[in-house]
């Protein structure tokens, strides 16, 4: 039980690592500069608000997997601590 | 009872962020300029102020070490541990900044990374208080925690740096937000509020972990002095 909590901690904050990761790598490629003469306006602006949203969604779950990986690494921490303590 | 206020506590900040969650994604207006892009913001801009904060406790604590070390060893550790959860906590809070800022300069500017001052000083703090914490990983002894306290008070100085770094310099970084100048400051009310909430929920998340890690250094502080002691008398 001990064990699937800990590996729980800890495979959240991987998991959200990944998935911010999976957003940035996901993104479409940005418009090119001369974009006018390759797509009309609004496509363009379609493009710009899906990299906006998927970068934002991003940094929004890249900070949750770094706080709830600092959790996750003294949670694992505090169990040794209760380990060695008995022994 | 400890425990309740504790269990409280928690409570009330899972559910200050998830409050100010909620107020930067759905209340607050998108800006006119940047679009979504600027929701960001609400999750960079309080890591940026409150990891000053937090190297300031690790600051106190490391010259409360200095201060007490000869005269009162129990003080003097609880002033240490105090120094080296502060050190984490603010570095895990300048490591937010560090990947949230260019996940923005990368729509913003086009770029991920730029040699201007703010960033540059702020990624200099980031690695004296990792060098801080690797020293305090990899060295022992109480000649190591004078090291790293004196370590600390030297990187301390480079926190006013970062500060000023984009009021003394013409930086890429924008212009401060708050105590930039007679323009400065968010004009629209609910902008405002949701960055009220995500600096007073990320604030109390932040107060939250440094307990914590607190209470772990001290109970390290404890099984060390023990396990000593054992063998001194073994």
């Amino acid at each position: 039980m001990k064990k699937l909590a800990t590996g729980l901690v800890v495979a959240v904050p991987v998991a959200l690592f990944c998935l911010a990761c999976y957003f940035v790598f996901s993104a479409p490629p940005e418009p090119p500069f001369d974009w006018r003469l390759h797509m009309s306006q609004a496509d363009h602006d379609a493009i710009v608000a899906t990299l906006n949203h998927l970068f934002t969604r991003a940094a929004y779950t890249v900070t949750w997997a770094i706080q709830l990986g600092y959790v996750a690494w003294l949670f694992v921490r505090w169990q040794s601590q209760k380990r060695s303590a008995t022994n | 009872m400890k425990k309740l206020a504790l269990g409280l506590y928690v409570l009330v900040t899972v559910a200050l962020l998830g409050w100010a969650y909620y107020q930067a994604v759905y209340v607050a207006p998108l800006d006119a300029m940047q679009g979504e892009i600027s929701r960001i913001f609400y999750y960079h801009v309080p890591h940026g102020m409150l990891f000053f904060l937090f190297f300031a406790i690790s600051l106190i604590g490391s010259v409360g070490y200095l201060a007490t070390r000869h005269n009162h060893a129990d003080r003097a550790q609880m002033f240490d541990a105090w120094a080296l959860a502060g050190a984490e906590v603010g570095v895990v809070y300048c490591t937010v900044i560090l990947v949230t800022g260019p996940l923005w300069g990368r729509r913003a500017w086009g770029m991920w990374w730029t040699w201007d001052a703010r960033l540059t000083t702020t990624l200099v703090l980031w690695l004296i208080y990792v060098s801080y914490l690797l020293l305090r990983r990899f060295a022992a002894g109480s000649e190591m925690q004078t090291l790293a306290a004196v370590l600390n008070i030297f990187g301390a100085i480079d926190a006013p740096i970062v500060y000023m770094s984009n009021r003394w310099f013409r930086t890429q970084h924008p212009a401060p937000v708050f105590g930039g100048g007679p323009d400065s400051g968010l004009k629209d009310p609910a902008m405002l509020a949701a960055w009220g909430w995500n600096i007073a929920a990320w604030l109390a998340w932040g107060l939250l972990i440094l307990a914590l890690r607190y209470r772990v250094e001290r109970k390290q502080q404890k099984i060390a002095a023990e396990e000593a002691e054992f063998a001194l008398n073994s």
